[in-house]
């Protein structure tokens, strides 16, 4: 079953110093379907956060269609979580009135949504933190309380742009081995931005490859599940796909 | 909150207290200058009073009430006119500062108001309320309003743009954005916003009780004048610094520790 469906996706910008326009997306079209895990990668500036931004509502698109279910999306919506890759934690809330925030917005008893966010935090293992402030919190934990927030709000699609960038190595491959997990656990439609070629093939059952603002190629990665770094760090299959997907995104 | 690396420091009332101190000995020193340099230059109590003569200036008017009466009355105003400025500003300020458009429209506005704040009201605020309280709140609203006006306006402006794009799309509509994101966002701002305000109502106030009124530490200052009372004129001097000291150190050091400090929104002090 069809989620998401872009069609000819189109994003001029105006640059109001320069007076001109720049076109960011020239003609995207992709279709996800419901539990689908897809990664997109590209160069710097092929148009990664702007497809991204326009889905999750935050920005008007110039042009063509985001079809979620069949329905024209508008604005942003509950049905569309997002992980920043600021984290945007909420400073003043404690870690699980940040993860109990989305169920607080559909009107969810406080109870109810304390037991929802300790759920959730549980997933992440960052039950301990609850209480604390984003801020007494590492990047890496910082980050896992963004992706437990908005999966915490039943969202039909997960949009992520570029979560792990800003967290170290080691931290990095967890939270890429959890998300996986997670992702089996609870299927959420994932669509994940990244520039890290090897991210995206772990993760994802599909890589987008974006050029210049149009869809290149799409790789289908059809590596087994559950995905642990120890054992694909020297799979022949993910060595040959990340090769190949390496490959474009610098001919790109 | 729980911080095992905190085993380390004093107990907390031992730090209190000794930052308590650090903060009462420059004063105190003065003081001593104070005490030493009177008698020892013979200054006549018409120019500068004794500090005994304050003293007993002091036993004097809590004895009879008055000082108590005086304070009471500018507490009065400075509260109620503080009052009052905050809650039109801070909803004024985060509405206007919804729109980008808006904001920069306002700022200069705002900024060119926030510096007329207060003292220089209170001609045209005596002509318009006549001498008296509504004059002199007044002058203490606006000494408050523009300044907060201005500070909650740049408080919600500043807000990163994800933290505003993550409530929506958690699902806030516009009374949650506002009261979930912009309104505590723009709390640091809203503080340093009060903090400066009430700055300036203080001096404010102290400057219309001298012409517009019967009661008051302004009006206590004015009228000793008259009779050459300097060391009334000091006690009040003194009583209006110490109350502006208690009001920060007892009333916004800890607002601020308990929210904006505690969120990690500003460098502890
Ligand atoms: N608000 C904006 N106004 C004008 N141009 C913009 C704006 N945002 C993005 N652009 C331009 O659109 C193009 C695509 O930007 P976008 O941020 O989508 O790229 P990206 O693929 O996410 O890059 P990166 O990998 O560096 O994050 C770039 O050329 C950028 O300069
Ligand atoms: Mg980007």
């Amino acid at each position: 079953m069809k989620t998401l469906e872009l069609r000819n996706l189109k994003k001029t910008y105006f640059d109001p110093y320069a007076g001109s326009h720049v076109t960011a997306v020239h003609d995207v079209s992709l279709e996800v379907q419901q539990g689908d895990f897809v990664s997109v990668v590209g160069p710097s500036g092929c148009g990664k956060t702007t497809i991204l931004n326009m889905v999750a509502g935050f920005i008007p698109h110039s042009g063509g269609e985001i079809l979620l279910n069949g329905k024209a999306i508008n604005g942003p919506g509950p049905e569309r979580g997002v992980v920043f890759q600021s984290f945007a934690l909420f400073p003043w809330k404690t870690v699980l009135d940040n993860v109990g925030f989305g169920p607080k917005m559909r009107g969810v008893p406080k109870a109810e949504r304390d037991r929802i966010a300790h759920e959730y935090l549980a997933l992440a293992g960052l039950s301990h933190a609850a209480s604390r402030y984003p801020n007494e919190l590492s990047g890496g934990m910082q980050q896992r309380v963004g992706v437990v927030r908005a999966l915490a709000n039943h969202p039909e699609v997960l949009l992520m742009d570029e979560p792990f960038a800003s967290v170290d190595a080691q931290t990095r491959m967890t939270l890429q081995e959890e998300l996986t997990r997670i992702w089996q656990e609870r299927r959420p439609t994932v669509i994940f931005i990244t520039h890290d070629v090897a991210e995206a093939v772990f993760l994802a059952n599909r890589v987008v490859v974006l050029s210049k603002g149009r869809v290149l190629d799409q790789i289908e990665v059809a590596l087994p599940r559950p995905r642990v770094w120890d054992d694909l760090i020297e799979d022949e299959t993910f060595k040959r796909l990340s090769a190949q997907v390496l490959h474009m995104v610098r001919s790109a | 909150m729980p911080h095992d690396i905190d085993a380390a420091r004093p107990p907390r009332w031992l730090a209190s207290a000794g930052g308590a101190a650090m903060f009462v000995a420059p004063l105190l020193a003065l003081v001593l200058i104070w005490a030493i340099a009177v008698p020892l230059f013979g200054i006549n109590p018409r120019v500068f009073p004794s500090v005994a003569a304050v003293g007993g200036a002091a036993m004097e008017s809590i004895r009879d009430g008055t000082l108590i009466e005086h304070i009471g009355a500018s507490l009065l105003r400075v509260g109620l006119g503080t009052l009052i400025g905050v809650v039109t500003a801070v909803p004024l300020g985060i509405a206007m500062g919804v729109s980008p458009a808006v904001s920069t429209f306002l700022t200069p506005l705002f900024r060119f108001f926030s510096v007329l704040a207060g003292i220089a009201w209170i001609p045209i605020a005596t002509l318009w309320f006549g001498y008296g309280f509504g004059a002199i709140i007044f002058v203490i609203f606006n000494a408050v309003f523009f300044v907060v006006t201005y500070n909650t306006l740049l408080g919600v402006s500043t807000i990163p743009m994800p933290l505003r794009n993550a409530a929506a799309s958690l699902g806030a509509g516009r009374w949650a954005l506002l009261t979930e994101v912009l309104l505590p966002g723009a709390l640091p701002n809203i503080v340093t916003g009060i903090r400066t305000g009430l700055g300036f109502a203080w001096r404010g106030l102290i400057a219309a009780e001298m012409i517009a009124t019967n009661v008051g530490l302004g009006y206590m200052l004015f009228v000793a004048r008259d009779f050459y009372r300097t060391e009334v004129i000091i006690l009040g001097m003194i009583v209006i610094g110490a109350i502006w000291l208690l009001i920060d150190r007892l009333l916004l050091v800890p607002l601020e520790r308990s929210t904006i400090e505690r969120w990690g929104m500003v460098r502890r002090a």
